[in-house]
């Protein structure tokens, strides 16, 4: 395969780099380029989710004063502003406004249409408040709007995908690239090193996670960011304290006996560790692993996920490496003397990436399933949130609302679908025996 | 091929422990404490004895022992160096963890563990106080400030609550006679002990001996041994009524937390849905795909392959909730039509002996048709995709053109050249079946509500029964690594070409 801004060298195809050939192959399938487009359609509602379905109005006149309630609302979840004290409480449904703009969907996914509830569907006889617009595809059993739910839930089942595939990704291609382009006999390490890097490793796990342990449970109950925070300063400790015995190991390496040079099995050991995860059904290891949270959310699904899923990529990008790390010009790296990450990192890997965007496309739609599972086992999300797989769990409350039995449902089954045909429209475009 | 079964079974191994260590580490961190939820109630009575106090320690020490968690947690630890290697005694799971946060901010175990013991000793000394109408409030306040002063490290709150305690024990009434007493004066000296140990506590803190590291070795007597091997002697009767468990190996994994059941009992009442549905469905799934893969391989590009192939690309996408959902709404109820209501929303059918066998065996296949419709439909597409493709890549090679040059029927070739090698991708999609299966069959016993491991497992999430859920996970853990196991073994009997004898 070609390098990324490698130019293919023969003559009618000059200035034809490999992404371009990857594209146009991928633009000859017409299924494929349409689910792209579906895919932008979906983010674009995903992103424009608020000003699509929103309860409070975009302008309004209430009791002779204008408002912009629905920016303002905005403004106080970013926390950048407050309330004016007539609406702190507002009741946005019922007030009475002079005037009123509404979004498209005037409710939102939590917006609680008392009048229309238990179960009102999109054909029956709904009461419609003036200004507000009829329920497109009915209502719920407490009478929340599906389709406002539908479109904010579009936000969570990309975010999931999106973010679940990035930890998956930045995990998986790293240990991957490890274990294909080490194996097991090219990293060699003096003994010295060695053994100071696993004596410190105890001492560093001590000093980062131990002694900061107390600082990090705090931090975890006030949150996933603030935790997050706490646990980046934590691994910044783990790698100080990593790089002594890295420093001191150049002055050991002098003494025979430590200078010895041996091989540490990295292939092994990341093997090992891919076994052991794919050893566990996902779903029950996702299931065990929120039970043990104090509180558990969205966002904790999202990273078990990623956490649980990077073993294909790991195995793709592995595979990928260990072909292309017997290739002349990495041979040619090496001569040159160019450090081992150099090497792995700047000449190996991305010519080892554009394959795994199949893994990944295939992953964010296997992402999406199991978030929406879990969602219709009602695991891990939150009350106050609206996700696909929330609302068809509702119509197991009542056979007769085939509403929410239908759409949510061809919702994430629209989403899976487009991204399983741009993995196919992917593996078709990357397989060598279709390039010309 | 004997050495390489030897050499997969060996890798069962390690990969088997590492597992259990992570199930082992997620039971040591589900908060709350089962023991304190087990015997809530009945603890904190109004007119409390000490003799009550005494006792509620008893049943909470004897539940610890029952559980296991009197225990220190693993064969070792590392600790910080103010830590005592005998932290793990204090059986109290609260208490516990607010001595380790003290010892946190402090660093003098004695110091802190001299102001536990007379806080404990405070307690009891208001509760064997005489009982006494006028300072009855008093008491009742102290003894709760007790036991916030047991789960608390915050230094303002400490204060706060010795500070209103001090106001407690200097009270003073004036009785009917006009006398002024003290009613608690006599507990002023234990009090004061409080206070000045905790004044202690604080003067002489040297957090820094938190920045060493401490190792302690403390042998079998741990959570993780027991829970594997058990404590009880493998041979020969057990004399030691404080040990009850048989541990993991011997098929004894714990009681549920909810209601006192054996897990095994739990386990083994499950397993059989879980494992009778997933034995049709696979059975249902190999026999389907593997001759669909075939035919569409072998006529493939035709117009028939096109529109098959979309038809299971859609199945293959189709997200087992909704199919579920939708068969359930629309065909088990006589809502939309009495011709849609044919089927079981829910359940097993006939269950008890006044059944008879064949009447039951109808009755559960009836019962049964729309769970394994549900599930089978997408991975039999997945597999016949699966089929298909390595069908197609057998046909195109040399030996099957030779083989129709030599003038041999289609059928032969096919099925008796091409067909065996084409198997060997279905046989390792075998092995990640099993998890797939697993994790399925939550979904599915969850909608249809059959009682297997998956909606065991669910019900043990939803109500933190934690015994019953891991358990769950390591054996199902165990089931897939056997399943893959299998899934070698077979893959060296299909293809003799295959030989592992060398480095894998």
């Amino acid at each position: 395969m070609f390098g990324k801004k490698k130019q293919v060298s023969t003559g009618q195809n000059l200035g034809v780099s490999y992404w371009d050939i990857v594209k146009r192959q991928f633009g000859k399938n017409r299924v494929a380029v349409w689910s792209l487009y579906f895919f932008y359609f979906l983010v674009i509602v995903a992103l424009s989710a608020d000003f699509v379905a929103n309860e409070k109005p975009y302008y309004c006149q209430y009791k002779g004063v204008t408002y912009f309630p629905l920016f303002r609302g905005l403004a106080v979840d970013m926390g950048l502003a407050k309330w004016q004290p007539e609406f702190a409480q507002a009741d946005w449904v019922n007030m009475e406004y002079d005037k009123a703009v509404f979004a498209p969907i005037t409710y939102s996914p939590t917006t609680i249409d008392i009048v229309n509830s238990p179960f009102k569907g999109p054909f029956s006889e709904q009461e419609i408040k003036p200004g507000r617009r009829k329920h497109l595809i009915g209502t719920d059993q407490i009478g929340r709007d599906v389709c406002a739910g539908m479109i904010h839930g579009t936000r969570i089942a990309l975010m999931v995908g999106v973010l679940s595939m990035s930890i998956s990704s930045l995990i998986g291609i790293f240990l991957g690239a490890l274990s294909g382009y080490y194996g097991d006999e090219r990293l060699q390490v003096s003994r010295g090193r060695l053994i100071l890097n696993v004596l410190f490793l105890f001492f560093a796990w001590f000093y980062a996670f131990q002694v900061r342990a107390y600082a990090m449970t705090d931090a975890l109950a006030d949150g996933f960011v603030p935790y997050l925070i706490q646990w980046l300063i934590s691994l910044f400790l783990f790698l100080v304290v990593m790089a002594i015995p890295n420093l001191l190991s150049v002055v050991f390496k002098r003494i025979p006996y430590l200078g010895y040079k041996v091989a540490v099995p990295v292939d092994i050991i990341i093997m090992r560790a891919i076994e052991v995860i794919n050893s566990i059904p996902i779903l029950l290891l996702i299931l065990s692993l929120v039970a043990v949270l104090k509180k558990p959310s969205i966002t904790w699904v999202m990273v078990i996920i990623g956490l649980t899923g990077w073993t294909g990529i790991a195995k793709y990008v592995r595979a990928e490496l260990l072909r292309v790390r017997s290739l002349e010009y990495i041979e040619a790296a090496q001569s040159l003397g160019y450090s081992e990450w150099r090497i792995i990192f700047r000449h190996a890997l991305p010519n080892s990436l554009t394959p795994v965007l199949i893994t990944i496309a295939f992953g964010i739609a296997s992402a999406i399933l199991v978030e929406s599972s879990l969602s219709f086992l009602g695991i891990g999300v939150q009350a106050e949130l609206q996700t696909w797989g929330k609302l068809l769990s509702e119509a197991r409350e009542d056979v007769s609302a085939w509403w929410l039995a239908v759409f949510p449902g061809l919702a994430i089954f629209v989403t899976v679908t487009i991204f399983n045909l741009i993995g196919e429209g992917l593996t078709d475009a990357l397989d060598p025996r279709l390039k010309q | 091929m004997f050495p390489y079964i030897l050499k997969r079974v060996l890798y069962f191994i390690p990969t088997f422990i590492v597992i259990s260590l992570i199930t082992f580490l997620l039971s040591q961190m589900a908060p709350g404490d089962p023991v304190e939820l087990k015997l809530k109630g009945g603890m904190q009575s109004a007119n409390q004895q000490a003799s009550d106090k005494l006792s509620g320690e008893k049943a909470y020490l004897e539940l610890s022992e029952k559980y296991g968690r009197n225990l220190p947690a693993f064969y070792f630890s590392i600790t910080s160096g103010a830590e005592p290697d005998t932290l793990y005694k204090i059986t109290r799971k609260a208490d516990r963890e607010s001595l380790a946060r003290l010892i946190n901010m402090y660093g003098n175990w004695p110091l802190i563990s001299a102001y536990y013991y007379s806080v404990q000793n405070l307690e009891l000394a208001v509760l064997s106080m005489p009982d006494d109408q006028a300072s009855f409030e008093a008491r009742k306040t102290i003894r709760d400030n007790c036991n916030i002063l047991y789960i608390n490290y915050d230094d303002n709150e400490i204060e706060n609550i010795l500070k209103q305690t001090q106001a407690l024990v200097d009270l003073s009434v004036t009785d009917s006679q006009q006398v002024v007493h003290k009613p608690l004066a006599s507990i002023s000296g234990t009090f004061g002990n409080v206070k000045n140990s905790y004044e202690k506590v604080k003067a002489e803190k040297r957090p820094s001996a938190n920045l060493l590291p401490a190792f302690h070795w403390y042998g079998t007597g741990n959570q993780y041994h027991r829970w594997m091997f058990g404590d009880v002697p493998w041979f020969g009767p057990n004399t030691d009524i404080t040990k009850h468990s048989k541990g993991f190996f011997r098929f004894d994994f714990g009681t549920s937390y909810v209601d006192d059941r054996e897990v095994s009992s739990i386990i083994k009442d499950s397993l059989r849905w879980t494992l009778l549905l997933s034995f049709i469905i696979v059975l249902l799934e190999y026999l389907i795909s593997i001759p669909s893969g075939v035919i569409l391989a072998i006529r493939s590009n035709t117009l028939f392959d096109k529109v098959y192939t979309v038809f299971l690309f859609i199945c293959y996408s189709l997200p087992v909730v909704w199919i579920g959902t939708l068969l359930i709404t629309f065909l088990t109820s006589d809502y939309y039509g009495d011709k849609f209501n044919l089927f079981p929303p829910y359940g097993l059918g006939k269950v008890g002996d006044e059944f008879g066998f064949w009447e039951k065996v109808t009755d559960r296949s009836y019962h049964f048709v729309l769970p394994v419709f549900t599930i089978t439909l997408g991975s039999f597409a997945y597999m016949s995709r699966q089929m298909r493709g390595s069908m197609l890549s057998v046909i195109r090679q040399d030996y099957i053109r030779t083989a129709f040059a030599k003038g041999l029927s289609p059928g032969k070739v096919y099925w008796k050249h091409a067909f065996r090698n084409s198997l060997l991708p279905i046989i390792t999609i075998f092995s990640s079946l099993l998890p797939a299966m697993i994790s399925g069959a939550v979904i599915i016993e969850y909608m249809f509500n059959i009682p297997g491991m998956g909606r065991v497992s669910y019900d043990a999430q939803v109500q933190r029964d934690y015994p019953v859920l891991f358990t769950i996970l390591l054996f199902s853990a165990i089931l897939t690594m056997l399943g893959n196991l299998l899934a070698d073994i077979l893959y060296v009997m299909v293809d003799p070409r295959i030989s592992f004898n060398k480095k894998m």
